[in-house]
């Protein structure tokens, strides 16, 4: 709960970058719900997510030294590494019993996997469900399941150019839903 | 280059999001210092994906805060601490410093559970909002159907701001009911649809309280014939459902 205090962008890179607590506490006291929403898109188990956004905040607190300013906000880079450790949670041995895992499924079971709409999905992952059949597919198997372009690319049989066209076309219309 | 085209390809985006290869990426982060427009598009796309994420937060468990703390060895007081006094000339201050500690606890706590509560009535809203988009949809395929009659049933007396709409569609004889607004039953009733046919009730099937129900547009028994529709309210321990009982609350013609 952020009571008074509000820092800018800069100012808290820089508290962060000389391990200020208060600082720390501040990022996680803004931004860990955002963080778990993300977290949670991809690993749908709460409790898994809990676990994850864990890492995710030792992994931030560890590694604030490499957060370069001139690529991109602070937020963002959060961001990715929540995607990222979520993703590599999914692919994880432990993760594997029930749920979506490694080996590649069939390309049509990937497009019967999406398509249903899940009611209790929430942010991006809802608005991906606006998207148009195939888009969507391309949108959810690279952003949060992860896979390459090379490897959708070889799932679906599609030439390396079109699947790299085609995310990008969804991503443009996945931001303009977003605005 | 281009750089209006450079920047409405989707690079944004793709590099944002963590979807470009290394060496789009490389490429990226060079026209960012080398040309503004680029540098303002990628900040303007982190802004509103920053934005989204923020409308679409998940509380996370109330423990986590402290696992992360003891993980990463910071001793996490959140609480200003209070500095003792010397306590014969200034106790006062003590029991100020005690009592604002107690209210800042207290603040915390309301500001925890109100947020807890806003983050629970927005979930609330999405749920009812998809199920609202749904309901519209079915709606939607049951009125563009040429076959389908409709009918509006208006509040009787016990109720006359309850309203409803049967859906029945005259070739398969599927009758749809869509509860726009009825009372919450008591416990040990619940409402029958009936088709009125020369002034002859016939049984369409109990409707479980709709917001049971995922779908608000429940599908009732067939109806053969009908004339009129409307809905009483019921005792649930009835012996013979063939025949209405209660106060009608609702009914309107084809």
């Amino acid at each position: 709960m952020n009571l008074n205090t509000t820092y800018s962008e800069q100012e808290l890179v820089d508290l962060l970058q000389h391990r200020n607590e208060k600082a720390f506490t501040y990022l996680y006291d803004n931004y860990s719900g955002a963080l778990l929403g993300i977290v949670n898109a991809i690993v749908t188990d709460k409790e898994t997510a809990n676990d994850v956004l864990q890492n995710v905040f030792i992994n931030i607190w560890r590694r604030i030294e490499s957060y370069d300013p001139s690529k991109g906000r602070l937020f963002t880079w959060m961001l990715n590494i929540a995607r990222n450790a979520a993703i590599d949670e999914v692919r994880s041995k432990g993760y594997n019993n029930s749920q979506k895992n490694v080996p590649f499924p069939e390309s049509n079971e990937i497009a019967g996997a999406v398509t249903g709409t899940d009611i209790t999905d929430v942010g991006l992952k809802k608005i991906l469900g606006n998207l148009k059949g195939e888009l969507r597919v391309l949108v959810d198997m690279s952003y949060f399941q992860g896979f390459t372009h090379e490897e959708i690319s070889k799932a679906l049989n599609l030439p390396l150019g079109t699947v790299k066209t085609r995310i990008r076309t969804a991503l443009i219309q996945l931001r303009t839903m977003i605005q | 280059m281009n750089v209006q085209e450079y920047i409405s390809s989707g690079i944004v985006e793709s590099y944002v999001l963590g979807l470009a290869s290394e060496e789009e990426r490389k490429e990226f982060e060079q026209y960012c210092q080398q040309y503004p427009e680029v540098m303002k598009a990628r900040t303007d796309f982190e802004l509103v994906l920053e934005k989204q994420a923020m409308q679409n937060i998940i509380v996370p468990d109330p423990s986590l805060k402290s696992r992360i703390w003891n993980q990463i060895g910071v001793t996490g007081k959140v609480l200003p601490m209070v500095e003792p006094v010397p306590v014969r000339k200034m106790s006062w201050i003590k029991y100020v410093a005690a009592a604002s500690v107690i209210l800042l606890i207290v603040s915390l706590y309301w500001n925890i559970s109100l947020f807890n509560k806003n983050q629970e009535l927005k979930n609330n809203y999405d749920l009812a909002s998809e199920k609202i988009k749904e309901m519209e949809h079915d709606k939607q395929v049951l009125q563009q159907n040429p076959h389908v009659k409709m009918a509006s049933l208006k509040g009787m007396e016990a109720s006359p701001q309850s309203f409803a709409t049967v859906y029945w569609d005259t070739a398969s004889h599927d009758v749809y009911l869509l509860a726009n607004n009825l009372p919450v039953p008591p416990t040990d009733k619940q409402y029958q649809l009936w088709a009125l046919l020369d002034g002859q009730p016939i049984d369409l099937g109990m409707l479980d309280y709709y917001v049971k129900q995922k779908k608000l547009l429940v599908r009732m028994k067939n109806a053969q014939k009908a004339q009129a529709f409307a809905i009483t309210l019921e005792k649930k321990d009835r012996s013979d459902v063939s025949k209405p009982q209660g106060d009608m609350y609702v009914m309107g013609n084809l």
